[in-house]
């Protein structure tokens, strides 16, 4: 078996919301108590309702959240409470393909100019080197002609190329540990495919480990060995991908799957069916299970008793009452 | 049949950059029913939301030609000016949800407030009233009215996009074009929205224009179908004949790249790069990429064929003696 090289054990991670001088302030659980490991050269698409904690997740671990509690081991190392000069070796070691494009990139700088930044932080190469550098990035994320894009500045790019501008700075540094945050979601499914071909490729090569957030779980069966949902903070099933989406147990994880259209004009006459009720706040999640509003199989103990989580299978699991041995 | 709603006619928005002229929007017509969604398909960076910005002139600074034609229920919009445009047209009669919309709420105002905001501009109505009214949008969405109270943090992403759907609606507009509605959701988030748009369409006549370049989830909501290619229109059809037998060699391959969670399929991606706009390839744009690329392909812009009642593609392979 291939060594780990991230272990996450019971990571939490809970925001302050301060509200004036008066009101006490109120502690969302963005990240509850979550715990999984990744292999070398392995990826895990990380999927789940919106606000469920996923950015927040992917951050944590990356270190540009301070973690409330638990631990982060990278490559044999507690990288949990690094400082200073390790802190900035673990930087380089992983990547971050933020989610929303638009904020990511200074909007006063070219995209070329974006995408030396992070050499130049790193004191790499001549800027020579540095310049082909820089297209070759561009011309691996398919922004081609290269000239037609280097020299632009990112609010003249549509949705969809600054996002493959966003994978290309992340991979720039050749990390070992890459999060990406939906890192193909304004893509076309032709262009997404080859761009998610283009990371699998690397991540074979290189032998990089991703986290791969997406809401698309249609691709996530051809870039990944794992899947994890994610609901509320929690994290509810993790499986091998093929696996989940063959035999979903949680009652979130079906009820997402059946929601995803296959292109049909019969679509529109229909209203699709989903769970009642709106996702959970994180400030007061409802006790027992944080799906039970919305579960249609709720029993008794789902309201007021936290969910185990059982291995159903080697390597499935599942935190959810109907699978626990009472 | 209703009767068209909105009419465009050759319309172009082009860019002006240092490389060059960039032709986002390139001679796009189509036109729109009411009641009637279009779902406009397209790769990224084809000109989907230039298409969107020209018909509710919202323009970047450097325009290089902005042109054609608008018919907004008969009426030529191209003809107004820009105070009178944003006085009459834009949110009124025609309104947008953008790209990322629920990110561009104002952080520090109340959600009832932003969605009244609104009236209170362009009415003049006054702020109880807007507030009040705003309610019964939220309400119409399917949010509770009590979070008009609320702060976005506070919503999901889910009530955040209702909450600017809410928006887009108060006017009362004819059109509301959808840029991307739900490409940041979660799929079961994104079919709630999908079941509230339907149910607003079939409640209040409204007509759509859906911007997506996801080509199953466009079906949740669209009678027709245009696809865009590289600043053109390259079919427009039904869209019981579109999902079934599209006939545009790109159209073909853009439905064969769609992976299908159920099936196993092999993936296929388009080969080759998408177009430069600035220096759009001679003859049909997608030549370069097609399969079935003959010599007048390669010289000579395809004509638009009508190959059967109310399906156009612009190839030749459908050309007559071409
Ligand atoms: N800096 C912050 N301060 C306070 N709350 C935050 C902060 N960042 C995120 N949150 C909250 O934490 C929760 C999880 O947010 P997060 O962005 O991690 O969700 P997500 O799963 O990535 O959602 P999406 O699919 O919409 O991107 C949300 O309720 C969000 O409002
Ligand atoms: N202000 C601008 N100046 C110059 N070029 C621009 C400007 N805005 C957009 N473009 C270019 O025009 C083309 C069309 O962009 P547009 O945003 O309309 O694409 P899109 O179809 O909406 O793409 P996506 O699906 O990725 O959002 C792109 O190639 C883009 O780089
Ligand atoms: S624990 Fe209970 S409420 Fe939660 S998902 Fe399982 S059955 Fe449903
Ligand atoms: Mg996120
Ligand atoms: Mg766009």
């Amino acid at each position: 078996m291939e060594e780990g090289v991230l272990r996450v054990e019971n990571l939490s991670k809970w925001f302050t919301i301060r509200r004036g001088l008066l009101a006490p302030p109120l502690t969302l659980r963005a990240v509850d108590n979550v715990s999984f490991e990744l292999r070398r050269g392995e990826a895990v698409s990380l999927v789940g309702e919106s606000g469920s904690g996923k950015t927040t997740l992917g951050k944590t671990v990356l270190r540009l959240y301070e973690p409330t509690s638990g631990r982060i081991l990278f490559k044999g190392r507690d990288v949990t409470n690094l400082k200073g000069k390790e802190l900035l070796w673990y930087k380089r070691e992983t990547g971050l393909v933020q989610q929303d494009p638009y904020g990511a990139m200074p909007s006063f700088m070219t995209i070329s100019r974006i995408l030396e930044e992070p050499l130049i932080i790193h004191k790499i190469g001549t800027a020579e080197e540095r310049k082909e550098a820089v297209f070759k990035a561009l011309e691996d994320v398919r922004l081609t002609p290269v000239e037609d894009f280097a020299f632009k500045y990112p609010h003249m790019l549509s949705g969809g190329q600054l996002q493959r501008v966003a994978i290309a700075r992340a991979l720039i540094l050749g990390p070992s540990f890459v999060v990406a945050d939906e890192p193909v979601s304004m893509l076309d499914a032709s262009v997404r495919i080859e761009i998610l071909t283009l990371m699998r490729e690397l991540q074979e090569k290189r032998g990089i480990s991703f986290i791969y957030i997406t809401h698309d779980l249609s691709t996530t069966r051809y870039f990944s060995e794992w899947i994890f949902i994610m609901y509320a903070g929690h994290l509810v099933e993790k499986a091998p991908t093929k696996e989940l989406i063959r035999e979903p147990q949680h009652p979130y994880t079906q009820a997402l799957l059946a929601a995803i259209p296959d292109p049909d004009p019969e679509n529109r006459k229909r209203y699709r069916e989903v769970p009642p009720g709106e996702p959970p706040s994180l400030i007061n999640p409802p006790p027992g299970c944080r799906f039970h509003p919305r579960c249609p199989y709720v029993m008794d103990v789902c309201r007021s008793e936290e969910p185990p989580v059982v291995e159903v299978k080697p390597g499935h699991y599942v935190k959810c009452w109907l699978y626990a041995k009472k | 049949m209703p009767e068209v709603i909105l009419s465009v006619k050759d319309l172009c928005l082009y860019y002006a950059t240092r490389r060059g002229v960039v032709k986002a929007v390139d001679k796009v017509s189509f036109d729109l029913r009411r009641g009637e969604s279009l779902a406009i398909v397209g790769e990224s960076g084809c000109g989907k939301t230039s298409l969107a910005r020209a018909i509710i002139r919202l323009l970047p600074r450097n325009v290089h030609t902005f042109d054609g034609q608008l018919l907004l229920n008969g009426q030529d919009i191209m003809k107004l000016d820009d105070e009178e445009f944003r006085k009459e047209v834009r949110w009124r009669k025609i309104s947008i949800v953008f790209q990322a919309a629920q990110n561009s709420l104002n952080p520090v105002l109340r959600v009832g407030f932003q969605i009244a905001e609104p009236l209170m501009i362009h009415n003049g109505m006054p702020r109880e009233e807007a507030l009040s009214e705003a309610k019964k949008y939220l309400r119409m969405v399917g949010v509770h009215e009590s979070f008009a109270e609320r702060y976005p943090f506070e919503l999901s992403g889910g009530m955040k996009q209702r909450a600017v759907i809410a928006m887009a609606l108060i006017m009362k507009p004819y059109v509301v074009i959808l840029d991307e509605p739900t490409s940041a959701l979660d799929v079961i988030t994104q079919a709630n929205i999908m079941n509230l748009l339907k149910s607003i369409k079939s409640e209040t006549g409204i007509s759509y224009i859906f911007i997506t370049h996801d080509v199953a989830l466009s079906s949740e909501l669209a009678d027709k179908v245009a696809v865009m290619y590289a600043g053109e229109i390259v079919e427009l059809t039904e869209s019981e004949e579109f999902y079934t037998s599209p006939k545009h060699p790109y159209a073909q391959k853009l439905m064969a790249s769609v992976p299908t969670l159920r099936a196993d399929k092999k993936l296929e991606f388009i080969p080759g790069t998408p177009p430069s706009l600035i220096n759009p390839p001679p003859g049909c744009r997608f030549h370069p990429r097609c399969p079935y690329v003959m010599d007048v392909c390669r010289s000579e812009e395809p004509p638009v064929v009508e190959v059967k009642p109310g399906h156009y593609v612009k190839c030749w392979l459908y050309a007559k003696g071409g």
